[in-house]
């Protein structure tokens, strides 16, 4: 069973349909791309699964119909996101952002911190911090770090919460090719190691090398999915989009 | 479908109030008679949809500029004199040295108060006294009020405004508050806060309508110039280029560039006439009423506010059109108060519903176009200082406390009073660091919430004789329960429109509650003193001095210990929940609530929790100010005590523990008072001129406050790399689609 599924998935701005009608799976063990030119809906997508948008079809979390809980409630249930532009919390320190995500809090839990504050191991976090090579970053704030730093907070903070899908929204932009290379070698790892992720990028050659199926969204319509090399053969996604980045690509 | 509410709303007013026309002569003849009252409205609410739109503030200070341009106008027109604003005059710190060091008969020249524009040899009798000086012809008044309202317009856009046009929106909300105490703390120095007698400046006959419906003339006048001008600003901002461009410059900057204008052009216009179409009205609906206050008129920002939100801060129809029904539903509400069956307390009609309509209508349109996580791209974060971790806390305020100690039993009655002020100041101030400091949730009703507390503890010490713990617990529960309430609309409205909410509220709550018969009487309800086990520690117990210094006299030096208790154990409990999981989500919440749901934060619990918790402290703080007066009256917790201490508060360093003790030391009959008053020699009356000048600058120079300042210059005394945190750059170049 898909951990994490849509059927008919739409969502509507105005008039413009941003998403139409798009069916979607992510397996365990998966590493699923999702593609498209800019303004394709990918992030709307993300958008929807998560909770940010209304949108109307079904979203299945392990066969359990999402669509109606709250962005909290399917963050909690385990959908973890991380965001194009990284979204830190820039009033908190690194390892305070971590700690945001994997704490819970009771009410009893309050009242007790009031009079003396208990944290959560933080080891778990540390470890994550390591693995993502940001070990020494934890005492720093967000604004402190280098952008590539930051998108890496995103994705540190959304393991943080132990999920148990991961959407990540262009988590290598603005990267170079080297740190992005480096990043889609973790972000396989992650996804060996039991993680199944559905990613969002537009370094084509980094997303068709690790991706075991990709989806490919033009103005909110899919119009092939398969895996990379099917892709890769695909009249449709070539003329559309790869028809332009191919030549860039080509040529790199 | 947001502007079709907008103007289904504004129809069903319409609606509503022809109904009641159709009625019955006499409720037609009420209603129609609060069409004067409505028109000032209109203007204020018109007056803010031009800021807005030309400089993007939402200004709280308009009823405040209309009341002040009404005070210009009519001293003109008393005895020709044009009041000044305090000027700084040098000579006078001089003048408080001289006196420091004990010449005290040394005096030098001071700056006027007035400024005689008329003839001074005249001389009339007017409200028993005689006046000196001869009024002013009416156009003369009329032209210079007006032009000094233009030219405070533009002052303002200059001095405070342009500096913050890229300042978060607190900063902002701030500086308009501060507006709003400064414009009022100087008509209370010049004038006093009683009200002063106008005459008539348009015709005053009666006129009479069909059906039998009688209208002095003035108000039929009102109407007119109020739809005219309404007619003048649609046809400028829809056919010109410089409305066009107004309007494009309230969308994005470029706009008005493209159309060949500075933004900031445009804004200093909007300025001017904003202040000017205020001022105007101020002058011109004072005579209803046949007298002008300082806070009537100011107060009208309410509903004006309300009519320029359903408008949605853009359509001056419907601005004016909301505007002149919220006053016509006023007069209504009034005349059926007379009613058998309309709401009594002790015989007499509930007041304050007539100020319930706007904050009801307010929070509909807010919460029904709200959403419960903003969208993408909605820029809506209110970008706070830096809440720091606070180190080295139990030293600090052990060292602190002791020494607060020491000082309530060596001290005179007056600087053991000011700190005891300062004391139940420093709980009000950590109320809104909780509530604005971590979750970034601006509040202008902390001191009405506290109120609530201080009432109920009243009400209830005196009826049931409950014993001492359990009252002012009892009283800050009850203010919690209000506080959810009226924190409610927080779950789906943010940033200025939270503090219209919020403000409000407060006002609503003031005059619904505290200016209810039933509940304060007409002095404010009493407090018994607070006691254990016999003990009696209230401030006005008679105690024996044993120290030399201390002078046995009121108030007690152990009420002060007692606020100094209950002050380190709120610090303490803040301090706390800054280090704890839930401290870290109130800040994941205010810099980020999209971010924050996405890691499984429940933003409106954490925003509900923080209502509460800011609630309870805000009514901790009223019982002890109610214990401090042995009273509580309506005066110390309204609407604009509250605002004060917003502004205390964040004067003080707003999203720290520390940035309350200063703010508690701020606040007015605060040590800074009595520091300004016994040392300087500034008369108790300034410190509120003093905290709106303060808390402008602040907004402006230094949005961390007087804690953070410090902080800073402590930290990069120590070379500590935090220093700078606050003025990184935000956003580095991250792509975005
Ligand atoms: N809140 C919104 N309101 C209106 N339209 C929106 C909103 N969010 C997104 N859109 C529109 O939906 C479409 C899809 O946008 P989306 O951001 O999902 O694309 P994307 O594939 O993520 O693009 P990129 O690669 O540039 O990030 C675009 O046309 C965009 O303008
Ligand atoms: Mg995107």
């Amino acid at each position: 069973m898909a951990v994490l599924s849509t059927k008919g998935l739409t969502v509507t701005f105005g008039g413009n349909r941003a998403v139409n009608a798009l069916d979607l799976k992510v397996e365990p063990g998966q590493l699923v791309g999702l593609i498209g030119p800019n303004g394709a809906g990918k992030t709307t997508t993300i958008d929807a699964i998560t909770g940010f948008v209304p949108s109307q079809g079904r979203i299945e979390f392990k066969g359990e119909e999402i669509g109606s809980l709250s962005s909290t409630a399917r963050a909690r249930k385990g959908v973890g996101r991380t965001w194009q532009s990284s979204e830190l919390f820039d009033d908190l320190t690194v390892l305070e952002n971590l700690q945001v995500a994997s704490e819970s809090v009771s009410v009893g839990g309050f009242l007790r911190d009031l009079v003396r504050p208990r944290n959560d191991d933080i080891d778990a976090l540390i470890s994550i911090l390591d693995s993502l090579d940001l070990g020494g970053t934890q005492g720093q704030l967000p604004t402190e770090l280098s952008h590539g730093q930051r998108k890496l907070v995103g994705v540190a903070r959304a393991l943080a919460a132990k999920p148990a899908v991961l959407c990540m929204d262009e988590p290598a932009a603005g990267l170079d090719t080297e740190e992005s290379q480096e990043l889609g070698k973790r972000i396989r790892a992650l996804v060996d190691g039991g993680l199944p992720t559905l990613l969002i990028d537009h370094d084509m050659g980094l997303v068709l090398t690790i991706c075991d199926y990709l989806y490919v969204l033009d103005f909110g319509q899919l119009i092939a999915e398969g895996t990379p090399a099917e892709i890769r053969a695909d009249e449709k996604v070539i003329t559309a989009y790869l028809g332009q980045s191919a030549s860039t690509e080509a040529g790199a | 479908m947001p502007r079709k509410i907008a103007v289904l709303g504004a129809a069903l007013l319409g609606i509503v109030l022809l109904g009641v026309i159709l009625i019955s002569a006499d409720q037609t003849q009420a209603v129609v008679l609060g069409i004067g009252g409505g028109a000032l409205i209109a203007a204020i609410a018109l007056s803010v949809t031009l800021n807005y739109q030309g400089s993007g503030v939402v200004n709280f200070s308009a009823g405040a500029m209309a009341m002040y341009g009404g005070y210009i106008y009519y001293g003109l027109r008393t005895n020709g004199q044009l009041f000044l604003p305090p000027i700084p005059n040098p000579l006078s710190l001089i003048e408080g040295l001289a006196h420091l060091f004990g010449a005290s008969g040394f005096s030098l020249p001071k700056i006027p108060v007035f400024i005689q524009l008329a003839s001074s040899s005249g001389g009339h009798e007017a409200y028993g006294t005689i006046i000196k000086g001869a009024a002013m012809p009416i156009w003369e008044a009329l032209i210079i009020a007006l032009a000094e309202c233009a030219l405070m317009g533009l002052l303002f856009h200059l001095l405070i405004f342009r500096p913050l046009r890229k300042a978060p929106v607190l900063a902002r909300v701030v500086a308009s508050v501060g507006l709003f105490i400064i414009l009022q703390a100087i008509v209370v120095l010049r004038y006093t806060s009683s009200a002063q007698a106008v005459g008539p400046i348009l015709p005053q006959h009666p006129v009479a309508l069909p059906r039998g419906i009688r209208l002095p003339s003035d108000q039929i006048l009102l109407v007119g110039i109020v739809i005219v001008v309404t007619a003048v600003l649609w046809a400028v901002f829809k056919y010109t280029r410089f409305g066009l461009a107004t309007r494009a410059a309230s969308e994005n900057e470029k706009g008005a560039l493209v159309l060949g204008y500075s933004p900031d052009f445009l804004a200093g216009v909007n300025w001017v006439a904003s202040t000017v179409l205020a001022g105007l009205f101020g002058i011109l609906v004072a005579p209803i009423n046949q007298s002008i206050d300082p806070y009537t008129i100011t107060l009208l920002i309410v509903p004006a506010l309300a009519a320029a939100l359903l408008a949605r801060f853009r359509s001056f129809w419907i601005t004016m059109f909301a505007g002149l029904g919220l006053g016509m539903m006023s007069a209504w509400i009034q005349l059926i108060s007379n009613k058998s069956w309309f709401p009594k307390a002790q015989g007499s009609a509930l007041p304050g519903l007539t100020d319930t309509i706007p904050f009801i209508l307010i929070i509909l349109v807010l919460v029904f176009r709200g959403k419960s996580l903003p969208t993408r791209g909605a820029i809506e974060t209110i970008k706070l200082p830096f809440a720091p971790r606070t180190k080295r806390v139990l030293p600090a305020s052990l060292g602190l406390a002791a020494a607060t100690f020491v000082l309530l039993f060596i001290v005179t009655p007056g600087w053991r009073l000011a700190i005891v002020n300062s004391l139940v100041g420093a709980v009000i101030c950590l109320s809104l660091v909780v509530l604005t400091g971590y979750v970034g949730q601006i509040s202008l009703m902390q001191m009405a919430l506290a109120g609530i507390s201080g009432f109920t503890l009243s009400k209830i010490a005196d009826a049931y004789h409950i014993p001492f713990p359990i009252g002012p617990l009892l009283g800050a529960c009850v203010a919690v329960g209000v506080g959810l309430l009226a924190g409610f609309p927080a779950l789906r409205v943010r940033g200025v429109n939270l503090a219209v909410v919020t403000f409000a509220a407060a006002v609503t709550i003031q005059d619904l509650i505290f200016g209810n018969p039933a509940w304060s009487g007409f002095k404010g309800a009493s407090v018994a003193p607070p006691q254990i086990f016999g003990l009696n520690f209230g401030p006005n117990e008679p105690w024996t001095k044993f120290f030399s210094g201390g002078q046995g006299l009121l108030p007690n030096p152990w009420f002060g210990v007692f606020c100094l208790i209950v002050v380190l154990l709120l610090i303490w409990g803040v301090v706390n929940i800054r280090r704890s999981r839930v401290g870290r989500q109130m800040l994941a919440v205010r810099s980020n609530e999209r971010a924050a749901a996405a890691a499984g934060v429940s933003v409106s619990k954490t925003k509900i929790l923080a209502f509460g918790v800011a609630a309870f402290i805000a009514g901790i703080g009223g019982a002890l100010s109610g214990y401090r007066f042995g009273s509580v009256s309506s005066q110390y917790f309204g609407a604009v005590p509250s605002m004060l201490f917003l502004a205390f508060a964040y004067l003080g360093g707003i999203s720290s523990v520390s940035g309350a003790v200063v703010g508690g030391l701020i606040v007015s009959g605060g040590i800074s008072s009595i520091v300004l008053t016994s040392w300087l020699h500034v008369s108790d009356q300034y410190t509120l001129l003093l905290a709106g000048i303060g808390l402008i600058t602040m907004a402006i120079f230094n949005p961390q406050g007087v804690a953070g300042a410090f902080r800073t210059a402590y930290e990069s005394f120590r070379g500590n790399r935090t220093e700078s945190l606050a003025h990184l750059p935000l956003e580095m170049s991250e792509s975005k689609s």
